[in-house]
């Protein structure tokens, strides 16, 4: 019986994400032949794409750099010190990640807008303003991957390095010390942020206008891919673009994996309260650090109530619910916020009730055979991660090309469709939160509660499930999220339809002329709702979040 | 403790019932089909189709509108290719004269039955006057200028394309590109004809070399018409928005922007002036056609609403556009009629010879640009 439940995990699991890659890539082949060379080439031989690897790789990696500058004093100050309200300022700093990104862009917009510090009409600022708008997205990563290392590392150990001649100077005390111990945080956070920023679409659409990234290119030119006879170098670009960018994916999750298989260390561990001290300095960092974080999430909150009003020459602004009202009774190029509302809910709870189940057979069925079959298990272990690999316009082509050609007719006006993308996107994820739970879950207690005679979905319900409480508290929170806030395959599957999700919205308000007073703050007004939602359902995950041992959740 | 597990597991049975109920009916509101009739449009933001109109239409007929809003027109074919054969879509509306050669060798539209049309000019039959397609509005795509500075003293007012080549206009001219703009690719075309009507298209090196100078000249371009007019046209409305920059001087709008701008501004104030410079202007159409394989009744009863004199005579206002109906012009209120102009000389190109060589044309303007 547990087998099949595995089997049919591992079968499902296999159909929803491999079918749709499998067709949408027979399908551009089929449109192109088979010539890779062509497809590598076709970047570089059109106007829209050249030069746009380069772009990618390197905005990628400076927003790395700059994530890591701001990430780790952060990381430090809130590891080795002592903090009042500490988990308050916790919080705060890691909620950037969670917000979705089409968010950060409004809200970065607003800031460097003429209300603003007004740099927006100076387009050396805009390079720039992408890698820090990338850091403020990720910052929360090095925070997270550094700070469990900071909080317990045994104070005496560096007390004793001082007595040695290795450790008489500060920085040879980083060097010796710290910096061993924190590399394998550091290059881990710096790889996921690596890939965050290389498949960033929302943020590169809005702020360096002109300039694409491979995931906005293959979004941007997806509605004429997969055509015959018709616009075939879109499918050479498509095919070129997404072969690249799974490749670089994949090795630097590759590199993710080993580092994090290594980090393991064996040094002496002690309770936070002993390593914290007091550091009254260290305010000038956090303080600042707090405003960044904060920022862009007020503006967006602001600019939805600040109207432009042009009054002979001159503009002025005015305060007021007007955009409210507009966006939530839409307009004649709009639906009203509240179709997108539904409509995103309606995905979030599809998303959830496929994607968890899923996920959490999966992560069992890899627990379980690590027992006896430790090849199969470290292969669906893999199979599980290959997602990753993959950006989200990549998985909305696959939806795009791949299933709704299979019966157009009906496809076409299938609702739940975006669904398949968003779960897609979240199965993966869902794994990787149950995993560790699952594999720390002492079996004894199943044991015993099979000698007290209690059926299998019994023991399931009243022993195992409480166990896992938290994993799945934060697995279907981090679902509902990742699903409410998607934008970079509902953008390829959902764009043009009756589907309008609330990222959606938002960028279909941003982009109209603004001729129009309410273009911006309609969509600030969209934004907040989806903000208020995400901030919401990020606190209540915040109680349960009991993984100290880093990473992404 | 076994009690409230109990408890709980039926709780969560319960939920789990009702999130399936909600998932079935919502589910099969989507799938059932609906009684009434129904007119799916694809289109894209086309401001002529207000709210209004559209509930007016509705009332009149009882047959429900369905809008499916998409990018710009060439999104439009895209929406129409990849939906061949689904049989869910009756109408396409803002197809133009640059696109619907292609949605024709598609096989994308069928004719249409509408027939108590308005009497449209012959002018908006020009580019084409067959059963696949009605014009419903028109314009002249060309290049616009800040008339603030481009007035003969701080800079020279362009005679030829190739002024635009010189120093004076480093980096002051804005494009939007004819890959992803409908009046990027009209102004493309508009500078074939200019550049090689002479040779009959057989020599299109002077086209080539012309944007490749441009290119040189570190001409902006853009992907879409909104940016160019609004984030880098000094002479637009574009100076009161957020993110404006405003670094170039001329740019490829509508031959009567100018007269919109001073319509809009209700004053008959305009900064912004159409460059009149022979064959390089484009004579756009935008089409209504029944979609093939949709329910063609249907559509046509709103091809013969949109072509009404009440609805088709109120295109300036709405969408800033010509009417197409014979004896219509654009009003001359706050100088929108004084500020528009009508190119003596624009570019000559057939419809069937945009679709045959679009896709080339495209190309070579993509060579000329790498």
């Amino acid at each position: 019986m547990k087998n099949i439940g595995s089997f049919i995990a591992v079968f499902l699991y296999s159909g929803l994400i491999f079918i749709p890659l499998f067709l949408a890539l027979n399908r551009l082949i089929m449109v192109t032949g088979f010539y890779p060379s062509i497809w590598f080439n076709s970047l570089e031989n059109n106007y829209i794409s050249q030069d746009i690897l380069q772009f990618t790789l390197f905005q990628a990696i400076f927003s790395t750099i700059v994530t890591l500058m701001i990430g780790i004093p952060i990381a430090w100050m809130l590891g080795r010190y002592r903090w009042p309200l500490e988990s308050l300022i916790r919080t705060v700093l890691t909620l950037p990640f969670v917000i979705p990104s089409i968010i950060a862009a409004m809200g970065i917009l607003t800031i460097i807008g003429p209300h603003g510090i007004n740099i927006r009409a100076d387009e050396d600022t805009w390079w720039w303003t992408l890698i820090i708008a990338h850091a403020w997205f990720n910052m929360a990563l090095v925070i997270r991957f550094c700070e469990p290392i900071l909080t317990t590392l045994d104070p005496s150990l560096e007390e004793q390095l001082r007595l040695l001649p290795n450790g008489q100077t500060r920085i040879s005390r980083f060097r010796y010390l710290w910096a061993p111990l924190l590399v394998p945080s550091i290059t881990a956070a710096a790889c996921m942020t690596f890939v965050f920023s290389f498949t960033s679409f929302a943020l590169v659409r809005w702020i360096t206008v002109g300039n694409e990234s491979l995931e906005s290119m293959m979004a941007t030119i997806s509605s004429s891919a997969g055509i015959e006879g018709y616009m075939e170098f879109t499918s050479e670009m498509v095919l070129g673009a997404s072969i690249i960018q799974f490749l670089i994916l994949l090795i630097s999750l590759w590199i993710t994996s080993i580092i994090q298989r290594n980090r393991k260390s064996k040094i002496p561990q002690v309770n936070t309260k002993f390593v914290k001290t007091k550091n009254s300095m260290g305010w000038l960092i956090i303080v600042p650090a707090l405003i960044f974080a904060l920022l862009p999430i007020i503006s967006v909150f602001l600019g939805s109530f600040r109207i432009r009003e042009p009054v002979e020459n001159e503009i002025i602004f005015r305060w007021s619910f007007d955009a409210w009202v507009v966006a939530w009774r839409g307009s004649n190029s709009f639906p009203p916020l509240t179709d997108a509302l539904i409509n995103s809910i309606g995905y979030a709870i599809i998303t959830l009730c496929v994607s968890l189940p899923i996920g959490f057979s999966l992560a069992s069925t890899i627990s379980k055979l690590e027992e006896n079959h430790k090849f199969l298990s470290q292969v669906l272990d893999v199979f599980t991660m290959l997602p990753f690999a993959l950006s989200a316009a990549m998985v909305g082509l696959g939806v795009l090309l791949g299933i709704i050609k299979l019966d157009i007719g009906f496809l076409h006006n299938f609702w739940p469709l975006p669904a398949l993308a968003h779960i897609m996107l979240t199965v993966p994820f869902v794994v990787r939160i149950f995993l560790p739970a699952i594999r720390s879950l002492d079996p004894m207690y199943d044991e015993n509660a099979k000698v007290l005679g209690l059926k299998p979905w019994k023991r399931f319900f009243s022993v195992k499930l409480p166990l896992l409480k938290s994993s799945l508290i934060i697995s279907t929170i981090f679902t509902l999220a990742m699903s409410l806030g998607e934008f970079g395959a509902s953008f390829v599957v959902a764009r043009n339809s009756d589907w309008v999700t609330l990222p959606l919205l938002i960028d279909s308000w941003r982009s109209k002329p603004m001729k129009d007073p309410f273009t911006g703050p309609a969509s600030n007004v969209v934004a907040t709702v989806l903000m208020l939602i995400t901030i919401i359902l990020f606190l209540f995950a915040e109680r349960y979040r009991t993984n100290k041992e880093g990473g992404m959740f | 403790m076994y009690k409230e597990i109990k408890k709980s597991v039926k709780k969560r049975i319960k939920e789990s019932i009702v999130i399936g109920l909600f998932l079935m009916m919502s589910l099969s509101g989507c799938i059932s089909e609906d009684e009434s009739k129904e007119l799916v449009i694809a289109t894209y933001d086309i401001y002529g189709l207000s709210e209004e109109m559209i509930e007016e239409f509705e009332n009149q007929t009882g047959i429900s509108v369905s809008m499916i809003k998409l990018d710009d027109a060439g999104s439009v074919l895209d929406y129409l290719i990849k939906n061949k054969g689904t049989n869910d879509i009756d109408l396409a509306i803002g197809l133009d004269n640059t696109y619907l050669s292609t949605a024709i060798q598609q096989g994308v539209l069928t004719n249409h039955t509408a027939s108590n049309l308005g009497e449209i000019s012959q002018v908006a039959l020009g580019p084409y006057n067959g059963q696949l397609a009605v014009p419903f509005d028109m314009g002249y795509v060309c290049l616009n200028y800040d008339n603030n500075l481009v007035d003969g003293k701080n800079m020279s007012v362009p005679t030829s394309l190739w002024d635009l080549t010189e120093e004076e206009w480093r980096g002051k001219v804005v494009i939007p590109s004819p890959q992803t703009s409908s009046p990027g690719r009209a102004f493309m075309l508009a500078t074939m004809d200019y550049f090689t009507s002479e040779t009959d298209r057989s020599d299109t090196s002077q086209f080539e070399s012309w944007w490749s100078a441009m290119k040189n000249n570190d001409v902006i371009i853009t992907s879409g018409w909104t940016e160019a007019y609004e984030m880098y046209y000094s002479g637009g409305y574009g100076e009161t928005t957020e993110g404006y920059i405003g670094s170039a001087h001329i740019t490829v709008s509508y031959c009567h922007s100018p007269g919109v701008e001073a319509w809009y501004s209700g004053s008959n104030i305009t900064k912004s002036s159409s460059l009149d410079i022979p064959m390089a202007s484009f004579f756009q159409v935008e089409y209504i056609s029944s979609v093939m394989g949709g329910d063609v009744e249907s559509s046509a009863l709103f091809i013969e609403y949109l072509l009404s004199e009440e609805v088709n005579s109120k295109m300036p206002e709405q969408n800033q556009m010509y009417s197409v109906l014979e004896g219509n012009d654009l009003p001359e209120t706050s100088g929108y009629l004084f500020h528009s102009i009508i190119p003596e000389q624009p570019s000559n190109l057939s419809m069937s010879e945009i679709g045959d060589n679009i896709e080339s044309w495209l190309q070579l303007w993509n060579s000329a640009m790498i």
